[in-house]
């Protein structure tokens, strides 16, 4: 769709500012109430969900146009979605989100580019993958391990790794233990190996639908021609592009979709997976936005007045996912979780999202600096999360200060209860 | 436009992260839908936007302004047209980066904040000692400091935590001028705690039964008046709104009281001033509930005229919550408030047997996060009247307010709400009240949003020809030049407090001092300078 | 510009001869107020209406006459009607009318001439109460009171700094009309009355509160020619305790905790002597009265209005009672020399003759003003020391706290009691006046209500405040026609 057709959802902004804070009913202090990374930064109202709407106005009515200072305002965001879900606490008729992506699309058809996402895009068309890495090192994550690979085998279901993960060696331990553990629970699961490559998703997001169309395309395919049933991932972002992304574009994937947090729980509610060792533990959890408030499944596209849409065809977050992580926390002997004041669907964002890491790492790091305040506020001894694009910033932010706050995802801390011990991270 | 020259001076002033006047940033702050009645939407766009962090920021800003000839005005969370500027040359200063909540005085029952906290994040801090804050209209998500020192402020806690404009104690005031003017014990050095004085007090030319919105210079902060909450220092809240969750405890009640006609429902909101029960009340207009609950419902039922008829017969209701420091006090509230309803015919229910519509609606009108649910049914919304004065006054206006409405309601030209969409309660337990008759449209109609200018003067001119009290809307350059020669010729007056503050050339006076006629499709904001204006 | 002579023909003209006075008795009982000097007047006029009272400003205007408003009848006691410069004493008691009174919605139209007393006794006929200040003269305009903000007995009803006064007529000193609140209109007071106005929103017209800036004046911005005031209910079961304890800070502990709930109506506390003065039956018993008293008393009342009014009195005593406790006090119900009932009595009514501060030596002086409760026991010591030095028994010295906004700050009184025709008393009490007046501001105490020396000491300290209210001062009497030299405006006479 072009941003016209969004006219009405822009020119329905009211101004009443639900955009930037949490929404109201879950403000609990001064100190955490705000949602909005980019406007929390930058101030000024253009930055905010309404703002950058309202700048589509600007010049859907010819009153600007689009140049750099506009096209970094856009882009300077994670599209995290916190402002679309506060909005739709109150809004039937306003998709946020949607006008975000459209802002983006429209920067990428008027030639309004972002050099670091140019680069993104080369590495995804030459190497399949938004890292810029060897594509035939992809698979290389799990050399050793006894999993098959499903371009040669039959499986149940296939585990997609993701671009971040297949390469960061920090998180090689954890990738493995995603695999090993759905082996020593009897999974009869596979990978693509080098042969996967990128969702797509992140293309999207910056505005190249082509390219994105691309790999969701590779992708349907793939999982058409694997027989599997299931298809889970350990990359939040690659969950929700599956579940949201793929199926607006017409691409519904035909399998289940499932993040490796929703197996997990699955596997320790029919047995399959004892946790029997304590982890004495106060930890706290960050819900990754891909994993939650835009991980929410897509919904039937209404095509009517959108001020008749019912609400359950509103994506508003409320079918995100998470209480699956939290249960498998819960589930862990002697750990305790203690949650930080902005979680679930208004959780704050990690701060990599949307482009943001490659083209913007200040606001990326400032953001994941927040959200690692708030998570030191809860007295907590770890953060925990299950996404690599989390897990990756705020290892790297923590970096950068002398502040001790273990990250672990949440697969290191089944693996140890369950006694897995080549893994040695928590 | 604004010269390099007076640009490069803000930017080394407040640093050039902190100012713009990129043309898509200003737009930003010139889409004010809300409460507008001019068709275009769009209102003027500031020639530049500065975000100052400190008072001595503030004042650098209009020194530049003076030197260049340039006004200014002051902006927080931007709630409503009047938020917008409404002359070509004018400077907006965004509040957003002076934030802080500086104190919360838990003995003394104030709190001290600066212009862009918003009243979640107060009540949020004043509920962890034991305090609460006035909560406006406009939900929690505006600014506190605004509605105090420069705009309106009645909310449905009126009864029990009074208005905005009555809960101000010191102000630290940036004139126009640019000198700073602190208002009270705050300028003796002597604290917070009081805002008049010494003798005559200056709270008396910052604001009246509205305030100067953003025309007399930018506050800086204040000390508003808290109360008390026998409540949880922090409800465990689960779900975002409609789908609210919490564990509501025993002190609190909620009531849904109907009465008979009109009649009984205004006596018994008076009983229940006297008895001096009550921690929030508020008119529960049916058709403002099916609105925000459940519009798809509301829009089906304006063919239903059957329907319409005996919803409007239970239409005089209102809801009334307790909010008890000890069981004894509540077992009173409820025996009182049972007698109450019993004499006068009504019926009352005890919406706290109903779950989990309590807990969602408990901390909903607790924590005022109701409100912007009123966009829901169209995109908009509009008031008329908008008056404080006694409750019989209020009856009265009311029964005009819904033959307004339902001429409107006919013409297509608004929502079928039941011309039922008051929103009416009782100030400082039953001192005085206040209503307003809202109106829900879509301003992307452009029949509806064409007919707004009309309904408007409707309403004015109701209200000029029945001697109803003066409202919301008395800001406006309208209603300004129709009411002022019948009041007093306050505006005479209020020019001259312009004049005596220094900003005559400085200030933008759309919203204060400025007049202009009441045509049939009047615009609201005055693009060009006014012959009338400064 | 030389002065002018008094143009009493002018005067009698618009008031008629007999109500233009130039008898000296009557000109010299505006000359002192306790402590206070000013000008002898020329002249004391009596308006009957509005259209006078205008008629007068103008030619005050015209005659470069210095016009000072006065509603309460002799004996003045804090110099906000004593000339600085002389002038004309407008005398407003003979305006006395109650224009209207309505029990619905609790509300009064009342003159500037109506007392407490009378103003009681007719709402008292309608089912009404008044909210008073503590024992006010017999003679004591209920709108003199409140344009003074003298504080009220009841904090819970005290929810702005404006109340009980709402609404006002004004006559600027550009001798234009005003009307405040919702009385602005449209509409006259009639047309309002028939659309159920009854003149009780306090705040405007539109973006003005001139209320604000008249109230605490002096008279200096504004005539008032009359004023719609809230009233209450009168309880049907009404109760006074009292708890006398000789720990200041356990009664301070026990009003914070019990107004924050708004339990209770009135409430206050009292030193001994203070205590002593309002209840002796004569003044000679007050010295050995006062020494039977605790040190400090509290005394707080409960009402029970038309609904359950003995369950209401029973749970607030109840929870009061409970808080007392927690505070490591109790109430009674009787105090030596007086029982609850009889302070029931006392506190809703004006003080009997004589003022009840003069009985203890005939006259007195007193230093008031604004803080919070939980700095009283500083400025108490203050107070203290500077008794000590001035070699004045702290103990002679009355003491009256009395919580205002509900419970967010507090009125803080000290009275100096001396004997008139000893001239040694009367120094000394002049200099300790002076002295501690001094030192409490330095302490931190802010005179809302600046009389007299206290104008200088509180201006001093806000020097933006001075520069914009001379600036409303221009505005408002550009002529300096009204009570010209108080507060900090121009002290050269015009």
């Amino acid at each position: 769709m072009a941003l016209s057709e969004y006219k009405r959802d822009m020119q329905g902004c009211s101004r009443c500012s639900s955009c930037k804070w949490v929404p109201f009913n879950q403000v609990k202090s001064w100190r955490f109430s705000k949602n909005c990374p980019s406007i929390s930064r930058y101030n000024f109202q253009a930055y905010s969900g309404s703002g950058k709407m309202t700048m589509g106005l600007s010049m859907l009515d010819e009153r600007s146009k689009l140049n750099e200072t506009i096209s970094n305002i856009i882009y300077q965001c994670q599209l995290c979605g916190a402002c679309d879900t506060a909005c739709k606490v109150y809004r039937d008729d306003i998709d946020l989100t949607e006008v975000l992506l459209e802002l983006r699309a429209k920067c990428v058809e008027s030639g309004e580019l972002i050099i670091e996402h140019m680069a993104l895009i080369d590495a995804l068309k030459s190497e399949g993958n938004t890292l810029g890495e060897p594509k035939g090192k992809r698979g290389e994550w799990a050399d050793g391990l006894k999993v098959k690979n499903i371009n040669n085998n039959t499986c149940e279901v296939l585990f997609h790794a993701g671009c971040r993960s297949s390469y960061d060696p920090d998180l090689r331990d954890t990738m493995r233990g995603h695999v090993e553990l759905l082996l020593s629970s009897g999974i009869n699961v596979g990978i693509a190996g080098a042969e996967e490559s990128c969702c797509g998703g992140r293309a999207y997001e910056i505005g190249y639908r082509g390219e994105a169309r691309n790999y969701a395309e590779d992708m349907l395919s793939r999982v058409k021609s694997s027989g599997i049933s299931t298809l889970v991932t350990s990359c939040a972002d690659c969950y929700a592009h599956f579940q949201y992304l793929y199926p607006r574009m017409g691409m519904k994937l035909p399998v289940k979709v499932m993040h490796i947090s929703q197996y997990l729980e699955k596997l320790i509610l029919e047995g399959k997976l004892n946790l029997r060792h304590k982890i004495p533990l106060l930890v706290t959890y960050h819900d990754p936005c891909h994993l939650g408030r835009m991980g929410e499944p897509f919904l039937t596209d209404w095509t009517g007045d959108k001020l008749l849409r019912p609400m359950r065809m509103k994506r508003a977050g409320r079918m995100g996912i998470y209480d699956p992580p939290r249960k498998v926390l819960t589930s862990i002997p002697g750990l305790e979780l203690v949650e930080m004041e902005r979680i679930r669907e208004y959780s704050w964002c990690c701060g990599a999202g949307g482009g943001v890491l490659e083209a913007f790492p200040d606001l990326a790091s400032w953001t994941a600096q927040e959200r690692i305040s708030e998570a030191l506020a809860t007295g907590a001894e770890a953060l925990v999360t299950t996404c690599p694009w989390c897990e990756r910033i705020f290892r790297d932010t923590l970096a950068k200060t002398n502040v001790s706050l273990p990250v672990y995802d949440l697969t290191d801390l089944v693996l140890k209860s369950a006694g897995v011990p080549e893994h040695t991270k928590v | 436009m604004i010269s390099d020259e007076a640009y490069r001076e803000l930017e080394n002033a407040i640093g050039p992260e902190n100012i713009s006047r990129e043309p898509a940033i200003m737009d930003g702050y010139a889409w004010q839908a809300l409460e507008t009645t001019d068709p275009d939407i769009w209102t003027t766009r500031p020639i530049a936007v500065v975000l100052p962090s400190s008072i001595e920021e503030v004042q650098a800003i209009i020194e530049v302004c003076k030197k260049y000839r340039l006004r200014f005005k002051a902006f927080s969370t931007g709630w409503g047209v009047h938020a917008s500027v409404g002359y070509e040359n004018v400077i907006l200063i965004d509040l957003r980066r002076m934030n802080r909540i500086l104190e919360i005085d838990e003995k003394n029952m104030y709190a001290v904040i600066e212009p862009y906290v918003c009243g979640a994040q107060l009540q949020a801090e004043a509920m962890k000692v034991g305090l609460n804050t006035h909560m406006i209209g406009a939900g929690c998500g505006p600014s506190p400091l605004a509605s105090a020192t420069s705009f309106q402020g009645m909310g449905w806690d009126g009864i029990y935590m009074s208005t905005s404009g009555r809960n101000v104690l010191g102000v630290e005031w940036v004139l126009p001028s640019g000198e700073v003017l602190r208002l009270g014990s705050l300028g003796s050095d002597s604290g917070w705690f009081c805002g008049d004085g010494p003798g005559p007090s200056l709270r008396g030319i910052m604001r009246g039964a509205i305030a100067a919105v953003g025309s007399l210079g930018v506050f800086t902060k204040c000390a508003l008046k808290l109360f008390n909450w026998p409540g949880p220092p922090q409800p465990e809240v689960k779900g975002l709104l409609l789908d609210a969750k919490t564990k509501v405890a025993s002190n609190f009640k909620l009531y849904l009281c109907t009465f008979p006609d009109r009649e009984k429902f205004s006596d018994a909101a008076y009983k229940i001033g006297e008895a001096e029960i009550g921690y929030i009340q508020v008119k529960n207009a049916i058709g403002l509930m099916l609105a925000t609950m459940m519009p798809h419902l509301l829009k089906k039922l304006s063919r239903a005229d059957a329907l319409k008829k005996a919803l409007g017969a239970i239409g005089h209701q209102f809801m009334i919550m307790f909010a008890a420091h000890s069981q004894n006090e509540l077992d009173y509230q409820m025996k009182v408030l049972s007698q109450i309803v019993s004499e006068n015919q009504g019926v009352l229910l005890d919406i706290s047997q109903i779950r989990p519509f309590y807990e969602t609606f408990w901390w909903g009108l607790v924590r005022n996060s109701i409100p912007p649910l009123i966009f829901r049914a169209l995109g908009n919304f509009h008031l008329g009247f908008g008056t404080d004065e006694s409750f019989d006054s209020q009856s009265f206006a009311k029964k005009l307010g819904e033959d307004v409405k339902e001429k409107w309601i006919a013409d297509g030209a608004i929502l079928d709400d039941l011309s039922d969409n008051a929103w009416m309660f009782l100030y400082e337990n039953g001192m005085w009240s206040h209503y307003e008759e809202l109106f829900l449209f879509d301003h992307r109609n452009p029949k509806q949003i064409g007919a707004i200018s009309s309904i408007n003067k409707n309403f004015l001119q109701v209200t000029k020809d029945n001697n109803i009290c003066v409202g919301l809307y008395a800001h406006e350059p309208a209603a300004r030049k129709m009411f002022s020669p019948l009041q007093g010729n306050y505006n005479h007056w209020q020019k001259k407090i312009l004049h005596m503050l220094g900003g005559e050339s400085v200030s933008d006076t759309t919203y204060y001092t400025d007049e202009k006629d009441l045509l049939q499709n009047a615009s609201m904001f005055c693009r060009e300078s006014l012959s009338s204006g400064p | 510009m030389a002065k002018k002579t008094l143009n009493l023909m002018s005067l009698k003209g618009i008031l008629g001869a007999e109500n233009v006075s130039t008898e000296k008795e009557k000109l010299m009982s505006y000359i002192e107020a306790g402590l206070v000097s000013g000008a002898k007047p020329e002249a004391v006029v009596r308006p009957k209406n509005t259209a006078q009272v205008t008629e007068l400003i103008n030619l005050a205007r015209s005659e470069r006459m210095n016009l000072i408003f006065s509603s309460s009848s002799h004996p003045r006691f804090h110099g906000g009607a004593i000339p600085d410069h002389e002038g004309v004493i407008v005398d407003m008691s003979g305006m006395d009318k109650i224009m209207r009174m309505d029990r619905r919605n609790k509300v009064a139209l009342v003159e500037p001439g109506v007392t407490f007393n009378h103003l009681t006794k007719a709402a008292g006929e309608a089912g009404l109460k008044v909210l008073m200040p503590l024992l006010p003269r017999s003679g004591k305009s209920v709108l003199a009171s409140y344009l003074e903000r003298e504080p009220i007995l009841i904090p819970k009803y005290h929810w702005d700094m404006t109340d009980p006064l709402l609404c006002t007529e004004l006559i600027f000193g550009t001798g234009d009309l005003f009307h405040t609140g919702s009385s602005a209109g449209p509409g006259s007071l009639e047309q309002q009355w028939k659309a159920g106005r009854v003149q009780k929103t306090p705040m405007g017209p539109g973006q003005t509160d001139f209320v604000r800036v008249v109230q605490g004046s002096q008279g200096t911005m504004a005539a008032v020619t009359w004023s719609s005031v809230k009233l209450e209910i009168k309880p049907s079961v009404h109760h006074i305790w009292f708890i006398p304890d000789k720990n200041l800070s356990k009664l301070v502990d026990f009003t914070y905790k019990a107004l924050r709930p708004k339990l209770g109506d009135e409430f206050l506390i009292l030193n001994a002597i203070t205590l002593a003065t309002i209840i002796a039956d004569d003044e000679d018993s007050i010295p050995d009265l006062a020494a039977k008293q605790a040190p400090w008393t509290l005394i707080y009342g409960v009402s029970g209005y038309e609904y359950l009014p003995a369950e209401r009195v029973a749970y607030q005593e109840s929870d009061l009672s409970k808080i007392a406790q927690s505070a490591g006090i109790s109430a009674i119900s009787e105090v030596p020399g007086c029982s609850a009932n009889r302070m029931d009595r006392i506190l809703s009514c004006p003080s009997r003759e004589p003022y009840y501060k003069q009985r203890p030596k005939g006259a007195f002086t007193d230093i008031f003003f604004l803080t919070t409760l939980d700095r009283a026991q500083e400025f108490i010591s203050v107070m203290k020391h500077e008794a000590e030095e001035h070699t004045y028994s702290a103990s002679e010295i009355g003491v009256y706290l009395q919580p205002i906004q509900q419970g967010r700050a507090i009125h803080l009184e000290f009275t100096l009691y001396y004997n008139p025709i000893d001239e040694k008393e009367v120094e000394k009490a002049r200099s300790l006046f002076t002295s501690a007046s001094s030192a409490l501001s330095k302490a931190g105490a802010f005179y809302s209500r600046p009389y007299g020396i206290w104008a200088d000491l509180a201006y001093s300290k806000c020097p933006d405040t001075v520069s914009v209210l001379r600036k409303v001062k221009d505005m408002l009497d550009p002529d300096h026609v009204l009570n010209q030299g108080k507060l900090c405006f121009n002290k050269e006479v015009i």
